[in-house]
């Protein structure tokens, strides 16, 4: 048993490190990273600035408000925004996670070495993952800059579980998103297909907000970006991790799936 | 090492191979010979565990390669008919990835990479990203991928395909230098591959096995034919006959060679009895020049032609006996 483990995290580490060296040596990667960084830099200035100009003008009105919270306003909003440009960019990441390996003929090296298709596709999830969460890197140094100088202080455990958040909706998109890249030989398809998915994911978001009774409940507690926003507004729950974990899980159950599917048709 | 009982693919309603079988000895080269779709490809499939046979068996080390899968994948080295290889990595970490996830502990790596590296003579691109190099070399980290981890059984699908002459050459001796300690299997479609590397060949032609045996005796076996061929100068009009009463002579072909009064003639004999002082003594009574005379013998390719031309008649079956004796060098 404990030698099985040990293989496992053996052939993790490795799938996971090759996985992880893969982007650093790509040069697409590093142009997403750019442009992702140019984006989130733009609107960090842009909404920040609005928000302390709308506080300015709520102060000068002279109006005796509850007060505003600048600082959570301004974690909320621009996470909203920071979701928003990620989900444009996590179908670029996993397009490729299996397409490419099917096209270069290296998944035949993958499914002829003693490693499982769980394994794999694990390995994957987790290095696209640390991937994306490098690219987080610099929003969180950012933050860090903004809510330091905020009073009164957000407390830290807000500013970590929104970015939590952030990092958990990743996980799962990308999760899905490896699952589509194992159907098909073509990046471009994973592409368009994964951003479908997505689409499909923000019109049960809609629906659940629209819709209300057991329906609506149904949906609002499948809808990803709807936990997003319970998580950004502070609020752990458990179900939240529950559905999160589950759509991560269902992506690998999947993706391990339709990988030894493929050994069965392919002629 | 490797056996294979009753091995069938079936694809819808075509099969892809049927009734296959064969086996291998520990520390022995097989060949597994046949034209292109003949169901080698199939076959290597089968046995590296990538696809599942409909029906038969087939076993690597004793275990079943459908049913003990990850127990045959860490016994094996496969190098596809495309080498898997990733474009961005050197040929180093690209090596050292692929030990890792064939098992081989983290302690051993380095000196089974370099090992592996020397082997297969990609010293000195060993930094370089695999994308760079050329289709030899490519070829050659194909190779190397498949015995980095020193499995018991290498599975080497078309080996040389694609290479020059020279890295035919270094492969050939390569895939000989791996034999004793490995069990190879290695599918082709050239013929005089097998006849240099291996120590059996398997025929296989449309799915089927037709034929199984060393190369030399295949060659005996399935063509006694051995002829001669000539270089005469005179009139050749009545030579024909004249050969044809010499015991042994079946077939004789005369090719008058342009501006000359010479001409070649080929001939074929059904025994393996030395001809050569007859056909001299009948050209000297008969007053022709001898300007060149040498013994050619059947080689594989032909064996394997007429394999396949006896299993089914192809259409062009005059085309494929014109170069049916080649000379042996």
């Amino acid at each position: 048993m404990i030698k099985k483990i040990k293989i496992f995290i053996s052939n993790l580490l490795a799938i996971f490190r090759k996985e992880l060296l893969g982007y650093f040596a790509a040069p697409f990667a590093y142009v997403i990273s750019g442009v992702f960084w140019l984006i989130a830099g733009v609107f960090f200035g842009i909404i920040l600035d609005g928000i302390i100009q709308n506080a300015a003008f709520v102060d000068q009105g002279g109006i005796e408000s509850t007060g505003m919270d600048v600082a959570s306003q301004f974690l909320s909003s621009y996470l909203g925004v920071i979701i928003s440009l990620v989900l444009v960019l996590l179908p670029a990441l996993s397009m490729g996670l299996y397409a490419e390996e099917r096209k270069r003929g290296t998944l035949e090296l993958l499914a002829t070495s003693p490693l499982t298709n769980w394994v794999v596709a694990l390995g994957k999830l987790l290095g696209v993952l640390t991937f994306f969460t490098v690219m987080m890197v610099p929003l969180w140094i950012y933050q860090a800059i903004v809510f330091s100088a905020s009073d009164p202080a957000l407390p830290i455990s807000i500013i970590f579980l929104a970015n939590l958040a952030v990092i958990l909706v990743a996980a799962s998109i990308l999760s899905l998103g490896m699952f589509i890249s194992s159907l098909t030989e073509s990046s471009i398809v994973a592409y368009i297909l994964s951003f479908i998915l997505i689409l499909g994911l923000w019109i049960v978001d809609v629906f659940a907000q629209r819709v209300s009774g057991f329906m609506g409940d149904v949906l609002s507690y499948l809808s990803l970006f709807n936990h997003f926003n319970i998580l950004t507004s502070g609020v752990l729950e458990t179900k939240s991790i529950v559905l999160f974990i589950s759509y991560i899980f269902l992506g690998i159950f999947l993706t391990a799936q339709s990988i030894e599917a493929l050994r069965f048709q392919r002629s | 090492m490797i056996e294979v009982e009753h091995l069938s693919k079936i694809y819808g309603s075509t099969a892809a191979i049927q009734d296959v079988d064969f086996s291998v000895a520990t520390g022995e080269i097989l060949g597994f010979l046949g034209p292109n779709g003949a169901g080698k490809t199939t076959t290597m499939r089968i046995l590296a565990g990538y696809i599942p046979a409909t029906t038969g068996t087939a076993r690597i080390a004793g275990f079943d390669v459908h049913e003990k899968s990850l127990e045959v994948r860490q016994n094996i080295g496969y190098l596809p008919e495309n080498p898997p290889l990733y474009p961005d990595m050197t040929v180093e970490s690209f090596l050292t990835f692929v030990a890792s996830i064939k098992g081989v502990p983290a302690g051993d790596r380095s000196s089974k990479v370099n090992s592996a590296i020397e082997r297969c003579q990609l010293t000195e691109k060993r930094k370089v990203l695999i994308h760079k190099l050329s289709k030899g070399y490519k070829q050659r980290v194909g190779i190397a991928q498949a015995i980095v981890h020193d499995p018991p059984v290498i599975i080497l699908d078309e080996p040389t395909v694609g290479l020059d002459p020279k890295q035919i050459i270094e492969v050939r001796h390569l895939i000989k230098s791996l034999a004793n300690q490995h069990t190879i299997i290695l599918s082709t479609h050239i013929l005089p591959e097998v006849s240099m590397t291996c120590d059996r060949v398997t025929i296989i032609n449309r799915g089927k096995i037709i034929a199984t045996n060393t190369p030399e005796n295949l060659l005996s076996e399935l063509t006694g034919n051995t002829g001669y061929k000539l270089e005469i100068e005179g009139n050749t009009d009545n030579l024909e006959s004249l050969f044809k009463q010499i015991n042994g002579i079946t077939q004789v072909i005369i090719k008058p060679l342009e501006n000359q009064s010479r001409a070649i003639i080929e001939i074929r004999t059904d025994t393996t009895h030395e001809l050569g002082r007859e056909i001299a003594n009948l050209l000297i009574h008969n007053n022709l020049g001898l300007y060149e005379m040498r013994r050619t013998r059947a080689t594989l390719e032909d064996v394997f032609l007429n394999l396949i031309t006896t299993e089914e008649t192809i259409p062009n079956n005059e085309q494929l006996n014109v170069d049916n004796t080649v000379e042996t060098e």
